[in-house]
């Protein structure tokens, strides 16, 4: 094995530790098994990538899952931006909220007779 | 015109501890009422505010402007006897003249939203520092073309409303966007708008507040990207 598919590997297992111990959902634990799963073949096999790619008609697997990168690169951007928004409405209405629920009235109430 | 103490100027304020108080003060002297939306200010603002007859509605962190705005809006909601609505800026480049000249306008016209224009005729034109009036006229053009709206001034935080035409729009943005976001509401909602001049002073320490031609970039970034939810 070369030093660098050692260094390879052991990257991906640390990060699939350090993303198992955050605790996310199911659904997000299945996508790391899923990029480990695919990712340490990928290492110890790099001609496998290659073979894919020219079934879909693209010259290099490195090519290949650089695009796939891409597309999973903004595919997460949109859904953390989406999820942002989200958080950020949530928190602008409960801000709101707690200053509506307690406003102060003028030091001075004898200039305001309604 | 409806008497004074039905009028309420929302004034979002953040971090204007040192000029809240005469921005505040000669509107309360009229007789209108003031409600200032300390937008998580890290000084005295509110208090400040406070001292001066405002009622202070607090953030607790800084959302900004038009959030700051939209607190406004639903606290003047509830006050059973207002009837007009005015956006006023905390750092003292407005004047209470232009409230009365806005008010004015309003009940002339018969409109739902009087706005303050810089350019319109009457307005003191060369107020406006020659970078910030050609921003401004890009930023105009823009409004015309994706509103309709045949205004002279798009990013005027001098407004007034009737308090049930301001009760229909639907505000979202937190930040600088809510200026473009007004004017597309008044276009949804096909509001009566009038405008009336108004001149704004320009000190040292409101274009140190104010925006930066950078600002731009973010505020088209906000609104391009709204509908991404």
């Amino acid at each position: 094995m070369l030093r660098s598919q050692i260094l390879l590997i052991a990257l991906l297992a640390a990060l699939a530790l350090y993303l198992f111990r955050l605790r996310t959902t199911p659904r997000d634990r299945l996508l790391y098994v899923v990029m480990v799963g695919v990712g340490v073949p990928l290492v110890l096999f790099p001609d496998a990538s290659n073979v894919v790619a020219h079934t879909v008609g693209i010259g290099r697997g490195a090519d290949l899952v650089f695009y796939l990168f891409i597309i999973f690169s903004l595919f997460h951007f949109a859904t953390s931006a989406s999820r942002i928004r989200q958080l950020e409405r949530q928190l602008t209405q409960l801000v709101q909220d707690r200053a509506l629920a307690a406003p102060d009235q003028p030091r001075d109430q004898g200039t305001s007779s309604a | 015109m409806p008497d004074a103490t039905k009028v309420w100027i929302v004034i979002p304020a953040f971090n204007e501890a040192r000029t809240i108080g005469d921005v505040v003060a000669p509107l309360c002297a009229r007789g209108w009422r003031v409600v200032v939306v300390d937008d998580g200010s890290r000084d005295a603002t509110g208090d400040a505010a406070r001292a001066a007859g405002a009622v202070v509605l607090r953030h607790a962190i800084n959302l900004g402007q038009g959030a700051g705005l939209r607190t406004g809006f639903a606290f003047i909601q509830r006050q059973h006897n207002a009837e007009r609505v005015v956006t006023y800026d905390a750092d003292g480049q407005h004047q209470p003249e232009a409230v009365a000249a806005l008010l004015d306008v309003l009940a002339r016209s018969g409109a739902d939203v009087a706005l303050g224009s810089r350019f319109l005729d009457g307005a003191a034109r060369t107020a406006v520092p020659a970078a910030r009036r050609a921003l401004l006229r890009l930023a105009t053009v823009f409004t015309r073309l994706t509103t309709g709206l045949r205004v002279t001034d798009a990013h005027n935080g001098l407004r007034a409303f009737t308090v049930k035409a301001a009760a229909q729009l639907h505000l979202s943005h937190n930040r600088m966007a809510h200026a473009s976001e007004i004017l597309s509401e008044i276009a949804r909602l096909n509001l009566r708008y009038a405008e009336a001049p108004v001149t704004i002073r320009y000190t040292d320490y409101s274009m140190a507040k104010g925006q930066r031609p950078l600002d731009a970039i973010a505020i088209l970034w906000d609104i391009f990207t709204a509908g991404l939810r």
